[in-house]
């Protein structure tokens, strides 16, 4: 039986979707058997973000109303064997699946899949109950900003209120120059606020950018500082315990390349 | 705007209401594909003889000509999310978004860029065409056929003049669009 793990932050933009679509990655490249499900209805990211936009045929929207079965909607990705993706439906809206369907989608794919990793839309409206309605696990994902980690509080409580209770933080998008500078929260103030365990700390990357708009994840791409921290989080995710990168402002070439032949030993 | 969608819902009148632009329901127009178990292995490959296997319509409401005056013109470009259903002909003047989609018994014309789904001959009809000013489609299906571009597709392999995609020989092929000649089904 596997796990479902929704994927959520409140407020828009601050990278879920990029989220999922990396831990997914670096959970199926691990070996583990892996689904991600987008529930943004209406607002389809996820297959773009792993470019497997042209390959949809059915939906979740035809899956939990019974116009295919399950596996007809699944799409196997082009790269990775073990992951699948079932889409969100975009001509439609977010009524058109409630949380009883969702509840039980979640636990047929529990059956066949070690994680079951859901994509939620922004807000916190029906599409945010239903995404969370099956699941057993929350991670919250902010940045740094204030705005971003207010959205994240009122999530969390929202998380707790549904019984999904300890939901786990990563913190997206951290620039340590800036956070050196004072000019930026840092890790410490986050967690202050909102009093969760950190999963992980991902680093503002130009490489999300790329692999985003090309719909390759970076986890794929060993020379990214994000897809790095990605990995990482995804080994977290199924219990390793492996330290959170320790991130330095301004780092040079020299010491970049350091870093890397360090790491390699 | 507002007159274009005013065109449209009086259009509405003159065809079955259910059958156009309803985004709450299911598409009754794809019996075929929901039919078929088999049909979700054997999109995305190009494969003619899988495609042949998956799309054996046996109703009968397949083949039937659709006449020339059931057309409809969309005055617009159709963005993401927004879909046209309509069991005749549908010809856009604009573009098709990638997120967007057309589903039409007969043929589909777009005098603009194509860049969503395009379903044409959705009851079953195999003769019918998708064209455009420029095919750079998510998806075209036709029929009970579905293709798809190139994983590796670069950007430039997208042709400047307009192109026809129909079925040929069991698998949906794509081609200039040539004016005159018999090539383009008036059906």
């Amino acid at each position: 039986m596997g796990e479902v793990i929704v994927i959520t932050s409140g407020k828009g933009g601050v990278g879920k979707t990029t989220t999922v679509a990396n831990i997914g990655t670096g959970l199926a490249k691990e070996g583990y058997s892996v689904v991600l499900v987008d529930t943004d209805i209406g607002l389809r990211n996820l297959d773009v973000v792993l470019g497997l936009e042209n390959r949809i045929v059915y939906d979740i929207v035809d899956v939990a109303n019974g116009h295919c079965r399950l596996k007809q909607a699944l799409i196997r990705d082009k790269r990775l064997e073990s992951l699948y993706l079932l889409p969100a439906a975009q001509t439609k809206d977010k009524t058109a699946v409630t949380e009883e369907q969702m509840k039980e989608l979640c636990q047929k794919l529990k059956e066949d899949f070690d994680y079951v990793i859901i994509d939620c839309p922004a807000g916190i409206e029906q599409g945010f109950k239903n995404a969370i309605a099956g699941a057993d696990r929350a991670v919250v994902v902010t940045t740094p900003e204030v705005a971003a980690v207010r959205d994240a509080d009122r999530v969390i409580g929202l998380l707790e209120a549904a019984g999904l209770n300890e939901p786990d933080l990563i913190i997206n998008r951290l620039r340590p120059d800036m956070v050196k500078q004072g000019n930026m929260m840092d890790i410490d103030d986050i967690i202050d606020i909102l009093a969760v365990d950190l999963l992980g700390v991902v680093p503002e990357d130009e490489m999300i950018v790329i692999s985003t708009n090309k719909g390759e994840p970076a986890v794929l791409d060993s020379r990214s500082n994000a897809g790095e921290a990605y990995r990482n989080i995804a080994k977290r995710i199924t219990g390793e315990d492996i330290p959170i990168m320790l991130l330095e402002a301004n780092e040079g070439i020299m010491a970049l390349f350091k870093r890397l032949i360090g790491r390699k030993k | 705007m507002k007159r274009d969608i005013d065109r449209i819902h009086m259009l509405m009148q003159l065809t079955p209401p259910s059958e156009i632009l309803r985004h709450d329901k299911p598409p009754e127009i794809y019996p075929h594909l929901y039919n078929k178990g088999s049909q979700s292995k054997d999109f995305g490959k190009k494969d003619p003889q899988k495609a042949d296997k998956a799309s054996h319509i046996n109703d009968d409401i397949g083949e039937v000509e659709i006449p020339s005056d059931m057309t409809i013109l969309i005055q617009r470009t159709l963005r993401s999310g927004q879909s046209i259903r309509y069991p005749g002909h549908v010809v856009i003047l604009g573009d098709v978004n990638p997120g967007a989609e057309v589903v039409a018994g007969g043929n589909i014309l777009v005098f603009g860029t194509l860049r969503g789904i395009a379903h044409a001959g959705a009851h079953g009809n195999t003769k019918a065409i998708v064209a455009a000013f420029k095919l750079n489609p998510t998806q075209v299906r036709i029929a009970g056929y579905i293709t798809r571009a190139p994983d590796n597709a670069e950007d430039d392999c997208v042709f400047q003049h307009p192109e026809v995609a129909r079925v040929y020989d069991g698998k949906v092929v794509i081609e200039k669009l040539s004016m005159g000649g018999n090539k383009v089904s008036t059906q």
